[in-house]
């Protein structure tokens, strides 16, 4: 009996010995499952036939990428060369130690000449105006919006529409048009609805969303150099802006409770709401046509002005950081010397990578190539971002404490949500000392 | 002659009986030493680990050394009316979905409990959705209970009504589908208890012309009684875990239980020190429930 | 079961099995609809009123096993033409397929499922094994101390597993067990033995001990009774542990995310993330789900026999 016990054990250790046997010159690249990691995979194996070296891109599903990531660092694990991290996790990723200082690869390089400016100072820069770099910006993104076209263009709509509003139906120009234009397509008995938007509360989709509307209202998460957040957080325009979130809300296809990226396309391509909501990167499955049978019809505008006429949008993206734990660290550096060749970033354009160069992103034919990469383009200079600070989840977490049970269960008041999560931030603030 | 040489062979057989078996004091060592010392050394680490962190402000993700800090976490935690909303949560969960896997399990292995074509086949299909992992399980049941292009509200009619965002409804929508996905469980065990109990009492109490109400629950409650105890207890142990489901399904506050709370501590905010006290709170509340469970399952076998 | 069949129990009989198959079409419906998308084209896996009727294709398990990539334009109709029935079906959805030189590249599902296998089988067999020899151990003879230990055991699977796994992380690494499959099969065999021990107790006592005794006293040893008697006695108890034990291995999900990378990991992590063109591709999860649950499905259906024959007794009874 007993001895079947150790056959088994054996049985299981020599099995697991022969599939640990690591290959050399290998890199592993850590990212979140979605479809820009299959472009980079599809990019990297040009690097492979170039060199040799082996790139895998590594990936796991968007609500478990941070927690396989860190608790990877955490542990000081060298199961992943590089990663390319949330732009929020610069903080806790420099100080933490976890990623690999790349201020001389950049200043060497003059990446702050190659690529976008917001994008250095979001995905690289930490802490903010610091001259340290600590990841090399690979995937640009921001918040952007679709819409029907020809739910637009329908002139009985127009006619409709300009009837009781008073002015013509087109791409919002504000938010206050945008709420114009949500209600008026609100119809539940015909299945068709106003907007969509982003709630999920398990990361930071439903912050991206409210952030999209804060800035452009004026408005401010908080001071990210004295990490004061009285008043600015909870200021008069953000809680117009909660409260214009809240509105849109309103006008939301039914059980929109829990919605991030896949929920927002479904609201286009199964025909339900004139304007969703959603990422850059993922408006190529809109684009297509196998996809999305209204890709012909579907138009693409960046975020709105608020009613000041101040216009900016929610920063996505990430850049690829070194981690301090890889074997193979020399490689890896090469590996990035080679990513930022000019050749290489129009390729990732080409394949489908949203790249941040300058040069790529101004180029006309960049801003043609599809039907979203005009608003793409506008949006990357005017994109602003949440706290980088390590803290940044326990942050977040808050803000989705606050801010969902007001939007989607109706709680409270704007202003309540935004004072408490004021003190909220205040306390954490102050309990690691940053102020 | 043969008689002495019967005695000798009877003998020798006694002794090469006794040579050749283990001593029950051997066997019984034998067979419990490795399991317990395996679950010791395996649970160990990781109970000392908690234990040590749960007294500390320590977080796995900065460089900093973990700062003694005495029950500060425990009385945090027990003064915060969210975590008390969560073990709220988590008790109205525990017991509606387990309820509901009970009178479901056991309904149906009552019904199953007698013989009929494809038998077999039949129990397994009906084994099937607990077969699936949760993660799935809750992914495509969030599908179904979408009123937009689920099939729940198209086939009872019930146009766009919402469950999984209504906060009122969608703790009991996401206890359903465990529901769903764990009656199964208990109506195996139920069966295998049915099973046991012996035809020659069901046989007597019919010639004593004893009602379906006392056969119920003077002779097959009492005999399913030791199974059906060990399926609550571990469904409940499971239930109190839960996290899987309300978490794909649902985000309200209202279908936050404490497994979510003690992920998002330990995963999201990397508060180590924090999530290791709120995890003790847990186990000794899961202890104390477990303990009147196994209290009462022992009665039960004294019977 | 009754034996005694007057016309009333006959009647009761028929509706309990006509009850029986209602509650099972009711029961099974959300099954067969995940195991049908696993054969619609794309388009139609979220339609409502849901396509009950429609023609079957297996694009989705082609795309369950290659690495797909959207389209970024309409395909070149040379290379279309020149494309194999299976990869035409891909370009039809909008997409292609990952190519290495010439060669696919494949998704990592089929590793993921092998791994399964491996780790799920294994850990079983240790669990089923020790929980049935330490069950034993605790019902026939006196332990000191019994029902403390038992209570430990018990007590191992109370903790939720979000707080065991940063430990739990740490203590794989430092022995060099993470991404291991012998690492999740110690693992599971961990999980699996406290449900196993109980529930094989609960079994065990079932059994009296009489049986036992008459085999000792017939020149059995204890060993020769306990292979011979006890278990096959115990066989329905086997087969319920064995099952359950499968089935929690098998779709353990927590652990097999954060324990283990490229080399070891399972597919339950993998499944639930198909998101193909930033889309939730219903109909290849439900492919994936489809083949997993098949050998779930065929093992318990394998020791259907065992699971329902129940413990039978004879005139021995307290």
């Amino acid at each position: 009996m007993l001895r079947k016990h150790w056959t088994a054990l054996l049985a299981g250790a020599a099995l697991s010995f022969s599939v640990t046997a690591a290959s050399a010159a290998e890199l592993t690249i850590f990212w979140a499952e979605w479809d820009p990691a299959n472009y980079l995979q599809e990019l990297v194996n040009e690097y492979t036939a170039e060199t040799g070296v082996t790139v895998t891109v590594e990936t796991t599903p968007w609500t478990d990428f941070q927690t396989k990531a860190f608790t990877e660092f955490n542990a000081h694990g060298d199961a992943y060369d590089m990663v390319v991290g949330d732009s929020q996790w610069l903080g806790a990723g420099s100080t933490g130690g976890h990623y690999v200082d790349l201020t001389d690869f950049f200043n060497q390089h003059k990446l702050t000449d190659v690529m976008a400016p917001a994008t250095v100072k979001y995905y690289a820069e930490y802490p903010g105006n610091s001259g340290k770099y600590w990841a090399i910006p690979l995937e640009g993104d921001a918040a952007g919006w679709a819409y029907r076209k020809d739910w637009f263009e329908d002139p009985k709509e127009k006619e409709a529409f300009k009837a009781k509003y008073g002015y013509d139906l087109g791409v919002p120009e504000n938010y206050d048009q945008l709420r114009d234009i949500a209600e008026f397509f609100y119809r539940p008995d015909e299945k068709k609805y106003g907007i969509a938007i982003y709630t999920d509360n398990s990361y930071d989709a439903m912050a991206m969303g409210i952030e999209s509307a804060v800035f452009s209202y004026g408005g401010d998460l908080g001071d990210y150099s004295t990490y004061k957040v009285d008043g600015i957080i909870n200021s008069p325009e953000n809680v117009k802006a909660v409260e214009m979130y809240k509105a849109l809300y309103g006008f939301t296809p039914p059980n929109w409770g829990k919605t991030f990226f896949q929920e927002d396309n479904q609201a286009i391509t199964e025909d339900l709401a004139a304007m969703s909501m959603n990422f850059f990167a993922f408006f190529p499955a809109l684009d297509n046509p196998a996809v999305n049978p209204h890709a012909a019809q579907t138009g693409y505008f960046a975020n709105p002005k608020g009613p000041t006429g101040e216009q900016h949008a929610a920063l996505g993206g990430q850049g690829i950081s070194v981690i301090t734990y890889s074997q193979n660290k020399e490689e890896a550096m090469k590996f990035l010397e080679w990513f930022i060749r000019d050749d290489v970033q129009q390729k990732w354009a080409d394949l489908g990578g949203y790249t941040c160069s300058q040069a790529v992103l101004k180029s006309d034919a960049f801003r043609n190539a599809t039907p979203y990469n005009e608003a793409f383009y506008q949006s990357m200079f005017m994109v602003k971002d949440f706290w980088a600070v390590p803290e940044y989840a326990e942050l977040l977490t808050q803000m989705n404490n606050r801010i969902y049970p007001y939007v989607v269960g109706g709680e409270g008041t704007a202003k309540e949500a935004l004072d408490g999560l004021a003190a909220d931030w205040n306390a954490t603030f102050k309990k690691y000392g940053r102020m | 002659m043969g008689e002495a040489l019967a005695v000798i062979a009877r003998l020798e057989s006694d002794t090469r009986a006794a040579a050749r078996g283990w001593s029950d004091l051997t066997i019984r060592n034998v067979f419990i030493i490795p399991t317990i010392a395996f679950l010791i050394v395996f649970n160990i680490f990781p109970l000392i680990y908690s234990l040590g962190y749960s007294f500390t402000d320590f977080r796995a993700s900065v460089n900093q050394p973990a700062n003694f800090i005495g029950l500060q976490n425990f009385r945090e935690l027990l003064n915060d009316p969210n975590i008390w909303r969560n073990f709220t949560v988590t008790a109205k969960y525990v017991i509606v979905s387990v309820g509901g896997q009970v009178i479901v399990g056991f309904g149906m292995a009552l019904l199953l409990n007698r013989q009929f074509p494809f038998k077999g086949l039949v129990t397994t299909l009906l084994l099937l959705p607990m077969m699936m992992s949760m993660a799935v399980v809750g992914l495509f049941w969030k599908l179904l209970y979408d009123p937009s292009w689920g099939i729940i509200n198209y086939a009872l009619n019930l146009g766009s009504f919402d469950w999984l965002s209504n906060p009122d409804v969608a703790l009991y929508a996401v206890a359903i589908t465990d529901i769903w996905m764990w009656a199964p469980f208990v109506m195996l065990l139920s069966l295998a208890g049915l099973s046991a109990v012996p035809q020659h009492l069901y046989e007597a109490a019919a010639i004593d012309r004893a009602g379906a109400w006392y056969t119920f629950t003077r002779i097959t409650l009492p005999l399913v009684a030791p199974i059906l105890i060990i399926a609550i207890i571990f469904r409940t142990m499971e239930a109190f875990k839960s996290f899987d489901l309300p978490f794909i399904m649902s985000g309200q506050p209202t279908t936050e239980t404490i497994s979510i709370r003690l992920y998002k501590m330990a995963f999201q905010e990397w508060q180590t020190g924090r999530s290791s006290a709120l995890a003790y709170i847990v186990l000794i509340v899961v202890l104390a429930i477990t303990n009147i469970y196994v209290k009462y399952l022992n009665k039960v076998k004294e019977r | 079961m009754a034996a005694v069949t007057s016309p009333g129990r006959r009647a009761y009989n028929r509706i309990a099995i006509a009850l029986v198959l209602v509650i099972t079409i009711i029961f099974l419906t959300p099954i067969y609809w995940i195991a049908s998308t696993a054969f619609k084209p794309r388009a139609l896996a979220t339609s409502v009123p849901p396509t009950v009727l429609f023609q079957p294709e297996v694009t989705p398990f082609i795309k369950l096993f290659t690495k797909r990539v959207q389209l970024r334009g309409p395909v070149d109709p040379a290379t279309y033409e020149a494309a194999p029935w299976w990869e035409k079906a891909i370009y039809d959805g909008g997409e292609r397929i990952l190519k290495v030189g010439d060669s696919i590249q494949l998704s990592p599902y089929p590793d993921r499922f092998l791994n399964s296998l491996i780790i799920a089988v294994s850990s079983t067999f240790l669990a089923v094994v020790m929980g049935t020899l330490t069950a034993y151990g605790f019902s026939r003879f006196r332990v000191p101390g019994e029902n403390d230990w038992l209570f430990f055991i018990l007590s191992t699977r109370m903790l939720p597993p979000v707080v065991v796994a940063i430990p739990m992380f740490l203590m794989y690494r430092l022995v060099g067990m993470t991404d291991t499959h012998i690492g999740l099969i110690i693992l599971y065999t961990a999980f699996n033995l406290s449900f196993s021990v109980w529930l094989m107790k609960g079994f065990m006592d079932e059994i009296p001990k009489e049986y036992e005794e008459a085999a000792l006293v017939d020149g059995y040893t204890r060993l020769q009774a306990f292979f011979k008697i006890v278990l096959p006695e115990a066989t329905t108890g086997i087969a319920a542990t064995a099952v359950f034990s499968f089935i929690i291995a098998w779709n353990e999900y927590a652990f097999a995310l954060i324990m283990t990378n490229r080399r070891a990991q399972t597919a339950p992590p993998f499944i639930p993330a198909q998101v193909g063109s930033g889309l939730t591709d219903w109909t290849v999860i439900a492919a994936g789900t489809f083949l997993f649950l098949l050998p779930v499905a065929i093992f318990t259906f394998a020791l259907r026999g065992h699971l329902l024959r129940g413990v039978t007794f004879g005139a021995i009874r307290k």
